[in-house]
């Protein structure tokens, strides 16, 4: 029942967010936005018809009509239509997002779970030598920018610079096969890219566990290391941990990667948007910045509840 | 996140000077040796940490040396011919052109000196304006917690953070057409939120301490405490958080250049990888290393001297040694 109400509350203190970043996302795209009248219009237009269409995309009418007009198509799914292909948005999210998915799944996960490991390690001999290794790897890391390690590793999968292994760009997937030899080279850039980062928060997540008292408790008690590390620290390192990966999924998801999907012309979420935005095409842009500020709030909203339902101690106001 | 007391602080000396800063100091130890205790503030003993810290001093040294470099631009020193062609297209490094030339045969070198100047451009207003405003945001957030002003700074910082980063700067870009300072808006509207975030903790500790309630007791007003009294006690924080913004906002221009949502006019490492990505194919890495090697260096020094200065700062970390 207090898990129930416990939810409830969460869910109300979601509602001014959400209204904000529709809010946000209204006022710089569609109020303060791009005059669309001239990209729906043929050419040599006469006056009745371009108030026709400004009728059409509601210019004429006041604020508060404008924003409740794009929550509704929020709500609706209904983003209209691409301005360049003339497609419906909602059924090029529904083509790209999958494709997205894909591609940056297994990097993803993978580049999670290597870090974890290698924090593991580093907190394991903290202060020794193989902590420091791990930690200036990690520096390293964060300090090569992403577009770097995108070229970098291009040519050294895919030309003949390189052990020109892999496709340099593109994705005809019908198999497995095909699959894994597309997905390869976005995967190591994807891991790459988040080991540096992620490894540097996991370590201090595990150190500071370390430091707890129950710590010191378990080793007088003769617990060995490794039980301690697999059992108890990372049981409790787990919140901060998953709330890290939870919470980035929608970015992963629907945002794509804009530049790894564009340096390997993947057609999923990333491409379409980098299109829309130098080709101008609102719909597009609105609907992938607007779905993903939402689907971040669900997942805030969603991490809350269910950490609240495994640990009652967590409490509202935290 | 409380950083780890570090193995090479364990080893320092905790001699009898240090210990007794803070606390009261027993007579005979004042009249030992009291010259030694006048000058040894937070910030001196910061300072002296600092200079103990082998990387942090390279690091800074390193940062000291592009930041000459990029004053030089800014006087008119060097890389000044960065954008006239001076020879044909793709010639190879030579006396003249030492990186080389680009496909309109205009100077590498030169371009990657101006890049240097654009990096620290962005770098700087980005960094400077974000902690302000994330600073006195925090601090007022954090000084009138629980009520309505704390809750409507929380819930825009909750907002901005929803959308993620680079469609955010699409989104600013589409509602300033046009501006070239599109991209620092977009940066600064959403790295303040994480100085503000910590500065807002800090400072909700802060306030119940005597010396503000002392001012408060004695009819100071908020806002004299809050710019007076608070906010330069999270000084370390902000130098930290400045020091962070400004490696994100060099790397952020890169990526967002690429994606044509960057610079536009003038030339930065960002506009050069973007031509490289059409030229490492064809094997001409010339652009690629010149602009990628300044960029690596600069954020590494920068990140190394971040991680320095977060340590030597840290003012737990000052009265535990």
């Amino acid at each position: 029942m207090e898990t129930l109400q416990f939810a409830f509350r969460k869910i109300l203190y979601a509602i001014p967010l959400l209204f904000g970043v529709t809010l946000i996302s209204f006022l710089l795209m569609v109020y303060f936005g791009p005059d669309l009248t001239y990209s729906l219009i043929g050419k040599n237009p006469t006056a009745e018809q371009i108030a026709e269409v400004r009728t059409q995309l509601g210019y004429d009418q006041p604020f508060f009509i404008r924003y409740g007009m794009f929550l509704k198509e929020m709500v609706t799914f209904d983003f209209g239509n691409s301005l360049s292909t003339g497609e419906r948005v909602s059924s090029i999210l529904l083509r790209t997002v999958p494709v997205s998915f894909a591609v940056a799944l297994p990097g993803f996960v993978l580049s999670e779970l290597l870090a974890l490991a290698l924090a593991l390690i580093a907190a394991n001999h903290r202060g020794g030598f193989v902590d420091k290794g791990i930690m200036v790897f990690a520096v390293v890391g964060m300090s090569i920018s992403f577009l770097i390690v995108v070229i970098v590793f291009q040519i050294a999968f895919c030309s003949i610079y390189g052990l020109n292994l892999f496709p340099v760009q593109g994705w005809v997937v019908s198999n497995v096969a095909d699959y894994f030899h597309y997905v390869a080279v976005p995967t190591m850039v994807i891991v790459f890219v988040g080991l540096g980062y992620n490894t540097r928060f996991f370590r201090a997540v595990i150190v500071e566990e370390l430091n707890r008292d129950y710590v010191r408790t378990a080793r007088a008690y003769g617990v060995s290391r490794f039980r301690i590390l697999s059992a108890h620290i990372l049981k409790n390192a787990m919140i901060p941990i998953s709330t890290r990966v939870i919470i980035s999924l929608p970015f992963v998801v629907i945002a794509g990667n804009l530049v790894i999907e564009r340096y390997f012309n993947i057609p999923g979420v990333g491409l379409i948007t980098y299109n829309a935005i130098t080709t101008g095409d609102l719909p597009i842009v609105k609907a992938v910045v607007t779905s993903t500020a939402i689907l971040y709030v669900i997942a805030l909203v969603f991490t809350d509840i269910v950490y609240r339902m495994i640990d009652p101690r967590v409490a509202l106001n935290s | 996140m409380e950083p780890e007391p570090q193995p090479s602080e364990r080893r320092e000396e905790s001699s009898l000077a240090e210990g007794g800063v803070t606390g009261p100091v027993p007579v005979d130890i004042l009249t030992a040796d009291a010259s030694h205790y006048r000058s040894e503030s937070l910030w001196t003993k910061s300072i002296r940490k600092f200079a103990r810290d082998p990387m942090g001093i390279a690091a800074l040294v390193i940062v000291s040396v592009f930041f000459a470099i990029a004053c030089g631009v800014w006087a008119g020193w060097i890389g000044q011919n960065w954008s006239s062609l001076q020879a044909d297209g793709y010639t190879g490094m030579s006396r003249e052109h030492w990186f080389g030339t680009n496909i309109n045969g205009q100077d590498i070198y030169a371009r990657t000196i101006q890049g240097t100047k654009t990096a620290f451009e962005v770098g700087l207003i980005v960094a400077v304006l974000s902690t302000v405003i994330g600073g006195i945001l925090g601090a007022v957030a954090g000084y009138f917690d629980r009520t309505i002003v704390d809750e409507v700074i929380m819930w825009l910082y909750g907002c901005l953070d929803a959308i993620p980063f680079y469609l955010f700067v699409a989104a600013v870009a589409f509602a300033l057409r046009d501006q070239p300072y599109a991209m620092h808006v977009a940066m600064i509207a959403t790295f303040w939120s994480s100085t503000c975030r910590i500065v807002r903790g800090e400072v909700i500790k802060i306030k119940s301490l005597e010396y503000v309630q002392a001012a408060k007791a004695l009819g100071v007003g908020s806002m004299t405490i809050i710019f007076r009294h608070v906010i330069p006690n999270t000084f370390h924080i902000l130098l930290v958080q400045g020091t962070i913004a400004f490696v994100s906002a060099i790397k952020s221009e890169v990526i967002l250049t690429y994606l044509g949502l960057g610079v536009k006019h003038g030339v930065s490492w960002g506009t050069m990888l973007s031509e490289s990505t059409f030229e490492v194919s064809a094997g001409i890495f010339n652009n690629f290393i010149a602009a990628s090697s300044f960029l690596f260096l600069l954020v590494i020094a920068f990140n190394l001297f971040a991680d320095a200065l977060q340590d030597a700062l840290d003012p737990k970390k000052v009265t535990a040694s």
